[in-house]
């Protein structure tokens, strides 16, 4: 087997961005996940990940279409990182949407389907897999040196997230950890009057109601909707993302939680409050019912301005996205991989500042809600058990732990390194325009609110999004729509 | 004297016996006898696997285990799915009707077969009433009633979805305009369980115009003259000669489309989504995808058991005509 290095030893330029602000973020975000009510144990397969591959071999990963488009590029950095040359990788592209694959994998895996032979995994749903035991071991399965550098260097919380919450031991390696942002039309921006650099936006965030009130008065100023079809697009369907992340996130920066303090994000299970039925949760409703239908509607709070329309309840990541990238939107809440595709569109025009705050910091109604908040995501590189290349894809899991490689899938498609000291080798000249973000990218690494991953939440986030989706909606009250979540939350805590 | 019996000629008589007991039979004892292999297939293809679906759903949903099925759980499953109390985003029924009747899947499906039936047979009638009569360019109008049922589900569902999204649509300002629709239909769940009826009745009018159409071809046209010389009206001429030699074909394909429209699925996941217009199938997928089995068993089971009470309506309310004795 051709050795792998974990480090770079290419490009050692210092990024012209501040690195402290970036690993005080990161490390903050390294909080300590548990899991409550799981079982299982470390499972084995035989692995050789010092074995010879002596024929070639193709190795299939269920990524996605944004992968699959860099795919050579991707191949060279993994050769370059010293993958034997006899192994191929195929990027197979899997739907976009995180429940479609989570569902594709389901029924890959307990069909005991040999094709892929690497997952990629979402970190809000890779535990229960591990705990099912349906994704290999990788203590077995990755060289120690390896293991040890993924254990060491990468972003504590990411790796939790893909590993086994009793044992500790490692299924997965994270490939990019993510923190929305929300992006904007500079250049529009500054032509209504306003000077996000002497104002500090990248780095210093807004309440909501600035936001709104300045999105208002921008998007007022640019002809409103006759010219462009949304000041502020975000998701808002009823799908797994509301549930973890936009309304986890916005509601966090009201002050309201889920299940109390953010300790219990994570367990124990049943024996944590239940506290969606309060102002913060119903107050975070009736802002985004302001910010889609104006303050004078039905269940709307009356201090915060239309800067949107209705058809933010259809949509999720790439439908929110393409408004943006058209030029018919003019602020936007996304991923950092909306960050390159936008910059490739805008260049400099570009601006990314921090999702906005509900209440300061530390006036929300539990620990760790109030100020600015960004869900946290990511996704991991996870090893099929029934795979015909266990050495040669284990190898290539492997081969991905590599600096070269973070750097190049920054550069390639915007995804953030797992390891907070690779971002600080991020130059323009080496990963691109999104090296200019990346201050901001440390503020949203700082303020990140995990999604509360126990063995219920694949229950409870779909209750979340339909009854949050028929508030936004109004098909529901927001207050009946939380009154029913609580009963709904807390019988399914009793599991 | 006793009688000596040629060799071999008690064997013959031996395999001779059970053909002359046939020879013996009814004609009905020896139909049944003829279907007998038959239905023992279909029984191994058909009922096996609903038995075996009944037992999965006896289990416990076990989501963390390797083995998605838990313990031996009795009818618990469907206590919970029945009294509105399971762990699913939309329930089987709620009877204490906290969740919307629109998002109670039985009323959802019972509701949009209903509908689509009746609007199809209605529709379909006409279509075939219209294609049965001879005129010039007949043969480009039964072209374009036919392609609606040519094109594939995930099509027409996406022709739907694309006329109501939001930001490339007309579908919903044309609505607006007639003051049907709210501002997004495809969020909203009457609005999509109208334009899942709608793109449903579309597509499969069709099916049931060429059905009709096949009855109508085998009335004979004298007895339209016999009927107008002696001076019906059209609707007796309808009533007397068409309506009774059509039923019989109507009543096949009114039973096939029910079962069809209970079972829908694909047109709804690829327009509006199952959280929209969650039907019994969607039910069942949603379930499964969740990874409970057993839960999903028993939606299945009774998605079984509703569609075969309402064949058996079907059989029950027309046993007396020639086509209840299919």
């Amino acid at each position: 087997m051709v050795k792998i290095s974990n480090t770079t030893e290419g490009d050692k330029r210092v990024a012209g961005v501040s690195r402290r602000r970036f690993l005080a973020a990161t490390g903050a975000t390294g909080i300590t996940l548990g899991m409550a009510g799981c079982s299982g144990g470390g499972g084995g397969t035989d692995i050789d990940p010092d074995a010879d591959i002596e024929e070639d071999v193709t190795v299939e990963l269920a990524m996605d279409q944004d992968f699959a488009d860099v795919q050579s590029g991707i191949q060279q950095a993994l050769y370059d990182a010293g993958l034997d040359e006899n192994i191929s990788i195929e990027i197979l592209p899997g739907d976009f949407e995180t429940d479609s694959r989570q569902v594709a994998f389901t029924q890959a895996l307990d069909a005991g389907r040999s094709s892929p032979d690497v997952f990629m995994m979402d970190s809000g749903w890779t535990i229960p897999f591990i705990v099912r035991e349906q994704v290999v071991n990788l203590e077995e399965g990755l060289p120690q040196e390896t293991l040890d550098y993924v254990k060491n260097n990468y972003l504590e919380s990411t790796v939790n997230t893909a590993s086994n919450p009793n044992s500790g031991d490692l299924y997965g390696v994270p490939v990019f950890p993510d923190y929305p942002t929300v992006q904007y039309r500079q250049d529009l921006v500054e032509e209504a009057g306003y000077s996000p650099a002497e104002n500090n936006w990248s780095t210093e965030p807004m309440s909501w109601l600035e936001f709104g009130e300045m999105v208002a008065d921008v998007w007022e100023y640019h002809g409103g909707q006759s010219s462009y079809d949304y000041g502020f697009t975000t998701q808002a369907a009823n799908y797994a993302g509301l549930s973890c992340c936009t309304f986890n996130e916005m509601m966090t920066s009201f002050g309201g939680a889920y299940f109390g303090d953010h300790e219990n994000l994570f367990g124990p299970v049943g024996e944590r409050p239940v506290t969606v039925n309060e102002q913060p949760v119903i107050d975070t409703i009736r802002v985004m019912r302001s910010f889609m239908h104006g303050s004078d509607a039905n269940n709307a709070h009356p201090d915060y301005p239309q800067i949107s329309t209705s058809d933010l309840v259809e949509f999720s990541e790439e439908p929110a996205r393409q408004p943006f990238t058209n030029g018919n939107a003019l602020f936007h809440r996304n991923w950092p991989y909306s960050i390159a595709i936008n910059a490739e569109e805008y260049g400099d025009d570009l601006g990314v500042m921090p999702i906005p705050y509900g209440v300061p910091e530390g006036e929300g109604s539990y620990s760790g809600t109030g100020g600015t908040a960004a869900a946290l995501g990511g996704w991991h590189l996870t090893l099929n058990p029934n795979s015909d290349n266990l050495n040669a894809s284990a190898q290539t899991i492997a081969a991905f732990a590599n600096e070269n490689v973070m750097l190049t899938l920054f550069e390639l498609g915007g995804w953030l390194p797992p390891v907070p000291s690779v971002t600080e080798q991020a130059t323009v000249d080496r990963v691109g325009r999104i090296a200019n973000y990346l201050d901001t990218l440390g503020i949203a690494g700082q303020s990140t609110v995990p999604r509360p991953v126990t063995p219920v939440w694949t229950d409870q986030s779909p209750l979340v999004s339909t009854e949050v989706h028929d508030a936004y909606t109004g098909a529901k009250s927001p207050s009946n729509a939380m009154s029913t979540l609580q009963e709904d939350l807390e019988g399914t805590e009793q599991i | 004297m006793a009688s000596e019996t040629p060799p071999g000629e008690s064997e013959t008589r031996l395999l001779m016996r059970p053909l002359n007991r046939l020879e013996m039979l009814s004609e009905q004892a020896y139909a049944y006898v003829l279907l007998l292999p038959a239905a023992i297939l279909l029984g191994l293809i058909a009922f096996y696997p609903l038995v075996r679906t009944f037992t999965f759903s006896l289990r416990a949903d076990d989501v963390f285990g390797a083995d998605p099925f838990g313990q031996f759980i009795g009818v618990d499953n469907y206590v919970e799915l029945l009294s509105g109390q399971a762990l699913i985003p939309n329930q089987f029924i709620d009877p204490a009707m906290n969740e919307p009747l629109l998002r109670q899947a039985l009323i959802v499906t019972v509701l949009f077969a209903v509908l689509s039936v009746f609007f199809e047979t209605l529709i379909g009638f006409g279509q075939a009433l219209i294609l049965n009569q001879d005129f010039r360019g007949r043969r480009w109008v039964r072209v374009s009633i036919i392609i609606p049922w040519a094109v594939p589900v995930v099509i027409q569902a996406m022709i739907f979805w694309l006329m109501f999204n939001p930001t490339i649509g007309w579908g919903t300002d044309f609505m607006q305009w007639l003051g049907v629709f709210g501002d997004n239909p495809l969020a909203n769940t009457s609005n999509s369980f109208i334009i899942v009826l709608v793109a449903d009745i579309w597509k499969t009018a069709a099916f049931m115009a060429l059905l009709i159409l096949a009855g109508l071809q085998s009335v004979d046209r004298s007895l339209y003259e016999v009927a107008r010389v002696s001076g019906a009206s059209p609707w007796q001429r309808f009533k007397m000669i068409t309506m009774p030699i059509v039923l019989p074909a109507l009543l096949v394909a009114m039973l096939f489309r029910t079962m069809d429209a209970m079972r829908i699925y694909g047109l709804i996941d690829a327009s509006t989504g199952c959280e929209q217009v969650p039907t019994l199938t969607c039910l069942v997928i949603t379930s499964f995808n969740a990874r409970r089995w057993a839960s999903a068993s028993a939606v299945a089971f009774l998605t079984a058991l509703v569609i075969g009470i309402m064949v058996l309506f079907y059989i029950w309310q027309f046993r007396k005509t020639e086509g209840g004795a299919m």
